[in-house]
């Protein structure tokens, strides 16, 4: 990725941090803690994204069987790992703040640790294996199975089960009741994170280009 | 705590998350840079 678009994303991520503290109006109920919403929700977002991506490229090996398909599911998978564990450390900030704990097993915060299990567990079932096809093949099948639990831990369970998570904004009727100025500031934090995360994916790829030529010479 | 600075916190967790694991990337792409050079200048001769 070229220095103006890093420099561009960077820009755009810090102007959705100045207009979250000083332009967006607070909602009513949520204090300051509305300003949470522009950086907590993003990460879950694209904890989605990540285990997508990574699913797609899981079917891909499996239809393809080639080593590079299995390489990136692993690369998104990690980065949605990531991005999931900052959403669950940062949930469990505010929930200290909010509720008096850092951790209470409300259903939100339940999901996501199941979640987490889900996919640390993928990383143990590679580690497990050493032969690279047997790897590659077993993997992607956890992969695609991790997956179809994703919207189910993230969308369904916290909305099915009474929780004291927030959710004025994104209601159990799919609709976003959000003032203008935050719907604004709330879009473009999810865009300005999209683009984050696809400069860290492009990273991961050129990692992966670079192990597969040096595998390739040696 | 005031609930502005639970905020900031929570902002400054995902950066140093998020900015911390991208440097680590560039670091590895670099290092590996490097030893994909050194190979190709062994390889050459």
């Amino acid at each position: 990725m070229s220095y103006f678009w890093k420099f561009g994303i960077f820009l755009w991520l810090i102007l959705v941090f100045l207009a979250a503290f000083l332009w967006a109006p607070l909602a009513e109920g949520l204090g300051e803690y509305t300003r949470i919403i522009y950086f907590h929700v993003p990460t879950a977002w694209l904890t989605v994204v990540a285990f997508l991506i990574g699913a797609v490229y899981s079917i891909l090996y499996l239809r393809k069987r080639q080593i590079k398909f299995d390489m990136i599911a692993e690369a998104a998978s990690q980065i949605g790992l990531v991005f999931c564990l900052l959403a669950t450390i940062t949930g469990s900030i505010w929930a200290k703040m909010s509720w008096g704990s850092f951790w209470n097993w409300d259903p939100r915060e339940t999901s996501i640790f199941i979640l987490l299990l889900v996919y640390a567990a993928y990383f143990a079932l590679r580690s497990a294996v050493e032969q690279p096809d047997r790897k590659a093949a077993l993997a992607s099948v956890y992969s695609i199975f991790a997956f179809i639990t994703v919207p189910f831990f993230v969308f369904i369970v916290p909305r099915v089960y009474a929780s004291l998570h927030p959710d004025p904004l994104v209601n159990p009727e799919g609709k976003i009741h959000m003032e203008g100025k935050m719907l604004m500031t709330f879009l473009s934090s999810l865009f300005g994170f999209t683009l984050l995360f696809f400069w860290i994916f492009k990273s991961k790829l050129e990692l992966i280009k670079i192990k597969i030529s040096l595998k390739e010479r040696e | 705590m005031e609930p502005i600075y639970v905020v900031l916190v929570i902002v400054i967790v995902i950066w140093i998350g998020v900015f911390g694991y991208l440097l680590s990337l560039d670091r590895q792409i670099k290092l590996l840079k490097k030893a994909l050079e050194k190979l190709e200048k062994t390889g050459n001769n």
